[in-house]
């Protein structure tokens, strides 16, 4: 999965299809459309039209169809387990409860593979708290460090014994072991980042880029699909 | 694995929305609380929270299955309550803008691994005296990964109830409906029982390691008194001299 993200991050930053040169925000307000129609609607037709719609803007911004399947098959099993619980006579109301989540996960997929993280976090840092904008963008930062140690490290574990197998209890504490670590290097990495922080004038808020409302021609792009999912919704519905 | 994150459009909007309001209210508590940490805590909560990420996205090769755990419980316990509810935050809406979990139900996600989390130092720093440290971090871990799980199973159980349900018309359907729910209940639980278990294991292993190498990383129950979230270390330069 390290790979996934790394795949995502790589996407993002080096993609040139019309959807990577709109800005973040007017992608953002497109993905928040697709997800509240998704919510809300009660028409399982809607959200087919929305489904297809979304996996033609991931084929078109290039995403590899595994990282869709995957995308589209993450919510599956909660969904599994509400339907199971929510059990109903209706034959429609499963449909709904799994396409839903499918709209959603392929939106974020969508977003994140056409916009580079800098730009992603900014429009959000703007709405949260302060530490939490800070937080987003130095903890996405910190996971890229850690995520190939994390994978290194394990496989040293296997290598040299640590994980055989044999028992239980001695592989968790082999684990459990590798954990610390992990949270060793993470705290001296982090006392790291604060000097760094304070050689370079902190002033208390990490600035994210400012393309993210920079509109151009491009941005007509998510524009018109937005509408055109609310004209559809309001038609489907109103017939 | 040990968590499930919520994905979009299953909950009634009612529940997320008063997830989404509760979740802004514990960021607002815990903005000023997290603060009084400066940079220094911003700089460990992102690289805690960074680490909780790199677990969850890789499972630890453990025999013959892999299993992704959270991690939420010991970081809980090194972080304090109000930084580890920024981090529980920050690391759900991450999830979401990849596709795991939903932007929707950002609230409830966090509320379901962040309110355990929280609990996990109050409960090491009552029993690290009589239990040590590596069995003090298993049960806050236990008990943090306990309350997530029960968050959870609510979450479920107040949304079938908030979701009007046709069932039920029929007997036939109506005793199908209870043989379901019965067998998806037992399978579900056992699973997230299973994971309390692992999780703390996992706990005392790495608490076991801390331990002997870098106490100091380990909050005290007599340094922590009064002292701003984030523990005694991060107020203090090492006495190795690292930085």
């Amino acid at each position: 999965m390290n790979n996934t993200f790394a795949q995502i991050d790589h996407l993002a930053s080096a993609g040139d299809s019309p959807w990577h040169r709109s800005s973040a925000l007017t992608k953002l307000l497109l993905v928040l459309t697709y997800v509240t129609l998704a919510v809300v609607t009660p028409s399982w037709g809607v959200l087919v039209a929305l489904l297809v719609t979304l996996i033609a803007m991931c084929v078109s911004a290039r995403a590899p169809l595994r990282l869709m399947f995957a995308a589209a098959a993450t919510p599956f099993l909660f969904a599994l387990i509400f339907a199971a619980a929510h059990v109903s006579t209706d034959w429609d109301e499963p449909l709904v409860l799994f396409a839903r989540p499918m709209v959603a996960s392929l939106a974020a997929v969508w977003l994140v593979i056409t916009t580079p993280y800098p730009d992603l976090f900014a429009p959000i840092a703007r709405v949260t708290p302060r530490l939490v904008g800070d937080g987003l963008f130095l903890t996405y930062r910190a996971f890229f460090l850690l995520v190939n140690r994390a994978d290194r490290m394990w496989t040293a574990l296997k290598l040299r014994g640590g994980l055989t197998g044999r028992g239980l209890p001695r592989d968790f504490r082999s684990a459990g072991e590798g954990l610390g670590q992990l949270v060793i290097h993470s705290y001296d990495r982090s006392q790291r980042l604060y000097a760094i922080m304070h050689i370079r004038g902190h002033s208390g808020r990490v600035c994210g880029c400012r393309h993210w409302a920079e509109f151009s021609a491009f941005d007509l792009v998510p524009v018109l699909f937005g509408l055109a999912a609310l004209a559809l919704r309001f038609w489907m519905e109103g017939r | 694995m040990s968590h499930l994150h919520i994905p979009d459009g299953i909950l009634p909007p009612a529940l997320w929305i008063a997830g989404l309001v509760l979740t802004a209210l514990g960021l607002a508590w815990s903005g000023p609380a997290a603060a009084r940490g400066g940079p220094r805590l911003i700089a460990y909560q992102s690289a805690l929270g960074g680490i909780m990420l790199a677990v969850m996205a890789l499972p630890v090769p453990i025999t013959a299955f892999d299993y992704c755990m959270t991690l939420a419980g010991p970081v809980g316990v090194l972080l304090g309550a109000a930084p580890m509810f920024q981090v529980s935050f920050v690391v759900t809406l991450i999830l979401a803008l990849l596709g795991q979990g939903g932007f929707t139900v950002v609230g409830l996600n966090t509320l379901v691994l962040g309110l355990g989390a929280m609990l996990a130092r109050p409960v090491y720093l009552k029993s690290v005296r009589g239990l040590g440290p590596a069995r003090a971090v298993a049960l806050a871990t236990a008990t943090s990964q306990l309350v997530s799980t029960l968050g959870w199973v609510l979450v479920l159980l107040l949304s079938v109830r908030l979701t009007p349900d046709i069932a039920g018309e029929h007997e036939i359907a109506r005793g199908l409906v209870r043989g379901i729910h019965g067998v998806g209940a037992a399978i579900v639980l056992a699973m997230l029982l299973a994971a309390v278990a692992i999780e703390s294991l996992l706990g005392y292993g790495l608490a076991r390691f801390l331990a002997r190498v870098r106490p100091d990383l380990l909050p005290s129950p007599s340094a922590t008194r009064g002292a701003a979230p984030g523990g005694p270390s991060l107020h203090e330069a090492h006495p190795s001299g690292r930085t």
